[in-house]
């Protein structure tokens, strides 16, 4: 009897999968280990196009028809000490949204990590993972402690870039020894990732809070207009690489740089499922600032372009997006407020995939204390895509979305 | 300019004779004896205002080093963060770490006088730490980065942190002393803060010191410590 869908995986997925229950097996015999779970459920009101999940064209989480209860999703993070010097984190989310299986892992790696000496820390990754970009994404399981959905930015690096792969991070921790400054340098390689860039050139930029697992996928299979695609996939034979710096200055200001090139063969298709290697490369800067006073304020700016190279074409689409964020913490509460700006271009003559957008955010959170947190989003999205004139829209839109969240948290490591 | 030493004699000589014939009296008018006063150190921000927590520390100059006895003191681990953040130990004193966390912490510390690792798990109580050489000690968490504490182990008889009003205050036998002030926040040298004096016969020796760069800003406290930082 052949397997229910939801439970076939892919062959080139199943060695990274067996890595991840291998270090599930670990962490669970370590002697220190630190779990959390929490529930995170919504309440939404949407008057936008059809989600993405859904094979729309929607720029938030919900449409039209989701308003109501929803599950904004259940989460369940796993961090274990391996020894002395290594350790082992896992973050798993249900987010119900018809995903091939209904956990998905959208971190799991082997972090090690010695002593700093003489002022120097190093650092190593290897397994799936964030690269370090986004400057909002800075609370546990990657979320961001300022809105409910991310910034057009990092939603898309949440969609379709993961490092599957390995990242040495060297520190000179200035701060330590009397200094006014710490200095950090990154640099990563990484596969699994030739589908990077399709969801860009089809849906464009959006703004929520879904992170694709890895090996998950975007979209549903046969859902007009876009179907299902999936980010993480191998068959171009090729490493990508990322390097990046960051500076510091005390514990007040952050400042990254990014350059990322996933060096995909335009030309690979995997003649199985039909897939096409997407050679996506962008440069990146964040700079994050934030006051004794409870004042953050977070720019970002992304840039680069993505292709493909069938027989005798070369499709580009050139993408750059910013976004300011300032925010305001009082005691418990924290007020936010983002303005996200985003583009994409294409050489297709006829316009294909084609977006230009912008978004207003503002979001108050409640922490109640370390187990419940409330929270109210207003996103308004204005953007213009080629594709809704594909589906017979009007190409220019405006959708607002407003969510009430509750969510509670319990474990080791949420106290 | 640096503000010069302040030395300020106390005018009432009548009730320091008073004192004075006291004091003999209760040593039994040994011959030598040697007289106390109180030493009063004022430690002042660039602006002028009081800066509290700055570290003083008082070495004489005139009599033989005597070593304060070595202390056990306890520095915790409470809600990702060190409890105290500063301590101000004698040579040779033991810290422990005892981790009232309900996750583990790996402290550390690179700094010349003492470099060591101590991974501190749950319900697994760690011997104290001994220090042996005088200097200040940066501690860090190598699981929490945002951890951050100071010991500053010392060598001089006489030391302590200034309170709300800026001020702290010791007595001393009458000689000349090395007045040392330190602050994990300073951003000048040890050495520019630096200053000599003599206690003399007056019953309270005052020294104004005041910073020439304005302290670091101090750290965010209230940001979640489970945050990225």
């Amino acid at each position: 009897m052949p397997n229910p869908p939801h439970l076939q995986v892919p062959l080139r997925a199943r060695c990274p999968s067996a890595a991840l229950l291998t270090l599930l097996a670990l962490a669970a015999t370590s002697r220190a280990a630190d779990w959390e779970m929490s529930l995170d459920t919504r309440l939404v009101s949407s008057d936008a196009g059809r989600s993405f999940m859904d094979g729309g064209l929607g720029a938030t989480r919900y449409d039209r028809n989701d308003s109501g209860a929803q599950l904004g999703r259940a989460r369940f993070a796993l961090t274990a000490s391996l020894g002395e010097l290594w350790s082992a984190h896992l973050d798993a989310y249900a987010w119900d949204d018809k995903d091939r299986s209904p956990v998905g892992v959208t971190e799991a790696y082997l972090q090690f990590r010695p002593y700093p000496r003489a002022g120097y820390r190093f650092r190593l990754k290897a397994g799936a993972f964030y690269p370090p970009i986004s400057l909002e994404n800075r609370a546990a399981g990657w979320e961001s402690p300022y809105t409910l959905s991310y910034s057009a930015i990092n939603t898309w690096l949440a969609v379709e870039v993961r490092t599957i792969g390995l990242e040495g991070q060297l520190d000179w921790l200035g701060t330590r020894t009397g200094h006014d400054f710490d200095l950090g340098l990154t640099a990563g390689a990484f596969g699994w990732n030739e589908g990077a860039g399709v969801v860009l050139a089809s849906d464009g930029f959006m703004l929520h809070d879904r992170q694709t697992p890895v090996f998950g996928r975007v979209g549903q299979p046969g859902a007009a207009p876009l179907g299902a695609v999936e980010p993480f996939q191998q068959f171009d034979g090729r490493t990508g690489v990322y390097a990046g710096v960051e500076v510091r200055w005390l514990d007040r200001v952050v400042l990254r740089v990014l350059r990322y090139d996933n060096r995909a063969d335009p030309t690979a298709m995997d003649f199985v499922s039909g897939a096409i290697a997407w050679q996506t490369r962008f440069n990146s800067a964040g700079l994050r600032v934030e006051s004794g006073t409870g004042w953050t304020a977070i720019l970002q700016w992304l840039d680069g372009e993505t292709l493909i190279a069938p027989p005798g074409l070369q499709l580009v689409w050139p993408f750059r997006a910013q976004f300011a964020l300032l925010s305001k913490r009082f005691g418990r509460q924290t007020l936010s407020a983002r303005y996200d700006r985003f583009e994409v271009e294409t050489n297709v003559p006829d316009g294909d995939g084609w977006q230009i957008g912008h978004a207003f955010t503002a979001a108050w959170l409640f922490d109640a204390d370390a187990h419940w947190r409330v929270a109210l989003e207003w996103l308004r999205v204005r953007s213009d895509s080629y594709y809704r004139t594909e589906v017979a829209g009007p190409p220019l839109v405006t959708e607002t979305q407003l969510q009430l969240a509750v969510r509670y948290a319990f474990g080791s490591g949420a106290r | 300019m640096r503000p010069p030493a302040r030395l300020r004699r106390s005018g009432c000589t009548a009730r320091r004779a008073v004192r004075v014939l006291a004091l003999l009296a209760a040593l039994g008018g040994r011959a030598g004896a040697v007289l106390a006063a109180t030493l009063v150190i004022h430690v002042q921000t660039p602006d002028g205002h009081a800066l509290a927590g700055a570290v003083v520390t008082v070495r004489p100059l005139d009599a033989p080093p005597r070593r304060p006895a070595p202390a056990h003191a306890l520095m915790d681990q409470v809600n990702r963060a060190f409890a105290p953040d500063l301590l101000v130990i004698p040579v040779g004193s033991t810290v422990a770490f005892p981790n009232s966390d309900s996750v583990s912490h790996q402290i550390y510390s690179f700094s010349a006088a003492k470099r060591f690792q101590l991974p501190l798990y749950r319900g697994k109580p760690y011997p104290p730490v001994q220090f042996d050489q005088s200097g200040v000690i940066t501690l860090g968490c190598n699981i929490h980065d945002d951890m951050l504490a100071y010991l500053l182990v010392t060598d001089a008889p006489y030391f302590g942190r200034t309170d709300a009003q800026g001020a702290w205050s010791t007595d001393v036998p009458r000689g000349r002393y090395r007045v040392s002030v330190w602050h994990p926040r300073l951003r000048e040298s040890e050495a520019d803060l630096e200053r000599e004096l003599t206690v003399g016969d007056a019953d309270r020796a005052d020294l104004q010191l005041r910073l020439l760069k304005s302290l670091q800003p101090a750290p965010i406290t209230d940001r979640p410590h489970s945050w990225d930082y």
